[in-house]
């Protein structure tokens, strides 16, 4: 009975589904939450979103900021950044794209009631003016360095009003939003109004693949032509021996943390959360968990960032240190072996494993971790609230150190901030503040210097490691170029060359 | 019959009722908020407050469930807090491809359940029957998660017959509806074999035996009618695991249904569309339950529904 219902299924076999001829496949794990620049901030929304809209600058593939519509950019006072427009801009339906639209579009976002969760990001903004239709200045209340992260939201046109979780609006990017189906696929078209060199992708359809293992299986067939940052490291191998496809890595930035509970007396302790740091065996798992697609890091910046700072204090695995310092912060073994430390370690499912790494190796200098899994709803509500004992997340797409400012400020606890653990040392607060209306990048350097080093000393993060970008695609691709923070922009450039992919008849 | 079945119809709004009160007081119970999850963590006090007013979540939970009660007697499910969309229009766009692969799930399942039971059923004991219970143990013992990507390797990608994923035409819908029903066909051709394994030891089948039947004609005309009714039953009960399955099914095989939009809305705390997505699969449920009852009356005649 099954042979002959698959013959006549197979029979009828369709195509629906299948790309475009001349689009690429490219596999996602979720759906974008919205393809306004403006409102989207989650990691999807922006790797979509930024093959759609172009920005004054943006972040390129060396970590700097570059102009994206701005042809060139000046400091013309420490509060003024002048950023000049590229000539013929056009929006991807023939519309012209000047200043006017660049300042409609920060104006939308800061006006009451917009929304736009990127407000509060442009709290330091004090004014956009245009003095004429190829020039945005950008003032800031005063001397701020990282200004130019406030010149990359996508610019929208005049007058598209802000609806949450309506249709996309019109960008410059290369590609166009043409269809959007959530939890489906959002198929983007070439902008007609930008040059494209030929062979290159007439479009691209983002396809939401939820599991990890049909990921892989989609690229092991040949129905997906790229997959970045989301197969996991086991399948690797898997892959690997697939003739017709390419698997490479790249330095990546994002970087993955162990958190402390500053609220937690036991945890101010630095002894115990030195004895924790010297307890955990970051290389093991790196090479054992993650297949080695990761760098064991030494802190928040990776090396590739221009203010990488290597000189700091390190926590190689050292259980013996561990017990030593644990020992000393006054809590001894007791006859069965474990010391009066339990600690609460929220995780989801997606990180249980790696949680039972942390479980083992700090029950071996007598830490009992317990483990509390919940999906990511609750996690996340948990870590806002500082219901938490010790957590490990990733911040991804670290460009400017101002990030130290963010996560350690004594002033930025949640909700108004990412200091979900309440680290609080004066001396951070005052490098950071001053980090950040230092604009002498020499001087600045040597400010994220003392950071990097007081972080590393003071241990509010234990940092782990950095994610390589891992990229498993179609071996005929061609100029596909990667970037630290994972962006997919080059996808625009990428040209198929001989097919090396199997094919199937129906 | 029709006073049974507006009987039957009528207790839904009791059943309605129940569920939507529990699925509002448990979505409310977990922890999170829809609020962070929409704008982030960087969004400000006031935008976070703004947002809360608008949706109203700033309101008493009472108040909240009363506005929520008096929206579903008006038969407005409300607005999704994640697309700002009419709930009813969401899952009327996705309930079609639920429904599609669990019909396909269920066809699947009797289509394996009814030859393997009746064969193992018809010849207990023997090889026949020891090959297929092993086979459906097999069934009942493979989750969907494992069982969808075997079928995949298995089917698309070392034989290319089929598509990995998605949804489309015919062929898109065998692997899903595969792995949906494998175990309830497992559950079904169990209970067949037993009750028809019973039936042959049945008087009336001695009796028709004796009157020159041959056995195989003598199960088909008489045994399985007699056999078919503990399936049935057993169909109705297993109906709802069946609903449930399409939820780790459609994740599996990217089906763009009710449970992915059901998985998503929890994740977002998207309050009313969880509550509309929970309360269309109860209802589901209970509709299907009341054909399966109705069903019993077709099949044994001894069965009279009043």
């Amino acid at each position: 009975m099954m042979p002959l219902l698959l013959s006549a299924v197979v029979g009828c076999r369709s195509g629906a589904g299948a790309p475009p001829s001349g689009y690429l496949q490219v596999d996602i794990d979720t759906s974008p939450l919205a393809l306004d620049p403006r409102l989207g901030t989650d990691a999807m929304s922006s790797r979509v979103g930024e093959l759609v809209f172009d920005a004054l600058a943006r972040v390129d593939e060396h970590q700097e900021f570059a102009g994206d519509l701005a042809a060139s950019i000046e400091r013309s006072a420490p509060t003024a950044i002048v950023f000049h427009l590229r000539p013929g801009l056009r929006f991807s339906d023939g519309r012209p794209l000047t200043a006017r639209d660049i300042k409609y579009t920060y104006d939308s976002i800061l006006a009451p009631g917009s929304l736009s969760p990127r407000a509060a990001m442009f709290s330091e903004l004090a004014a956009i003016e245009t003095p004429d239709s190829a020039t945005v200045i950008l003032k800031t209340h005063r001397p701020y360095a990282p200004a130019l992260t406030l010149a990359t939201v996508g610019v929208v046109p005049y007058g598209t009003p802000i609806v949450p979780h309506g249709a996309a609006p019109v960008g410059s990017g290369p590609f166009a939003v043409e269809a959007f189906a959530r939890d489906d696929r959002v198929v983007l078209r070439r902008n007609p109004y930008r040059l494209a060199a030929l062979g290159t992708p007439r479009g691209i359809v983002f396809k939401i693949v939820p599991d990890p293992t049909v990921r892989a299986l989609e690229l092991a067939e040949g129905v997906c032509d790229l997959v970045e940052n989301l197969i996991q490291p086991d399948l690797l191998g898997y892959l690997q021996r697939r003739p017709a496809l390419a698997i490479d890595r790249f330095p990546g930035t994002a970087y993955q943390y162990l958190a402390f509970n500053f609220r937690d007396p036991r945890l101010k302790d630095l002894r115990v959360r030195r004895a924790i740091a010297y307890a955990l065996d970051r290389r093991a798992i790196v090479d054992h968990l993650f297949h080695r697609t990761a760098r064991v890091a030494n802190g928040m910046l990776a090396p590739e960032n221009t203010y990488y700072f290597g000189g700091v204090t390190t926590y190689p695995y050292d259980p013996a240190r561990a017990d030593s310092l644990l020992d000393k912060a006054g809590y001894p073994r007791g006859a069965s072996g474990w010391r009066a430390l339990a600690f609460v370690y929220k995780t989801t499912p997606e990180g249980e494993r790696l949680a039972e790494a942390f479980q083992a190796m700090l029950g071996r200098v007598g830490i009992r971790l317990r483990i509390r899994v919940n999906e990511f709803g609750a996690f996340y509500g948990d870590i806002q609230r500082g219901n938490f004992d010790l957590m490990s997340l990733q911040w991804v797409g670290i460009s400017d150190p101002h990030q130290y400012r963010m996560v350690f400020d004594s002033r930025q606890t949640p909700p108004r901030g990412l200091n979900r653990g309440a680290y609080s040392n004066p001396a951070m607060d005052r490098l950071v503040e001053t980090g950040d209306s230092t604009l002498d990048r020499a001087a600045r350097r040597a400010i994220y210097r003392q950071v990097q080093r007081l972080a590393a000393d003071d241990l509010p993060y234990v940092s782990l490691w950095w994610q390589d970008n891992v990229v498993v695609m179609d071996r005929g691709l061609e100029g596909f170029r990667p970037y630290p923070n994972g962006s997919l922009r080059s996808l625009a450039d990428v040209s198929r060359g001989p097919r090396a992919h199997v094919e199937r008849g129906p | 019959m029709k006073r049974y079945i507006v009987r039957r119809l009528l207790s839904l709004v009791p059943v309605a009722l129940g569920v939507a009160s529990l699925t509002f007081a448990l979505i409310h119970l977990i922890p999170g908020d829809p609020v962070i999850a929409m704008l982030g963590d960087n969004a400000s006090n006031a935008d976070i407050v703004g947002l809360r007013q608008r949706l109203g979540l700033d309101r008493p939970l009472w108040d909240q469930y009363a506005a929520f009660l008096y929206g579903l007697a008006h038969g407005d499910l409300g607005r999704s807090i994640l697309t700002n969309e009419p709930v009813a229009r969401l899952i009327a766009e996705r309930f079609p491809a639920t429904l599609e692969l669990a019909i396909a799930g269920l066809a699947i399942a009797i289509l394996i359940a009814l030859p393997l039971g009746f064969a193992a059923g018809a010849n207990p004991g023997r090889p026949i029957d020891l090959g297929a219970m092993s086979f459906a143990i097999l069934g009942i013992s493979i989750p969907h998660i494992y069982l969808g990507p075997l079928l995949m390797i298995v089917f698309s990608l070392d034989l290319g017959w089929l598509p990995l994923t998605g949804r489309g035409g015919l062929s898109h819908l065998v692997l899903p509806a595969l792995t949906l029903g494998a175990a309830l066909a497992a559950i079904l051709a169990r209970m067949l074999r037993q009750s028809l394994a019973a039936a042959g030891e049945a008087d009336y089948i001695r009796t028709a035996l004796a009157k020159g039947r041959s056995r195989l004609a003598a199960l088909v005309h008489h045994g399985l009618r007699n056999a078919i009714s503990p399936v049935v039953t057993l169909l109705g009960l297993q109906l709802g695991g069946l609903l449930t399955g399409t939820i780790v099914t459609e994740i599996i095989f990217s089906w763009p249904g009710l449970g992915r939009l059901l998985i998503t809305a929890i994740s977002a705390r998207d309050y009313p569309l969880v509550e509309g997505c929970v309360l269309t699969f109860a209802l589901t449920y209970v509709l299907v339950n009341l054909v399966t009852d109705l069903a019993y009356a077709l099949i044994d005649p001894r069965v009279r529904i009043e």
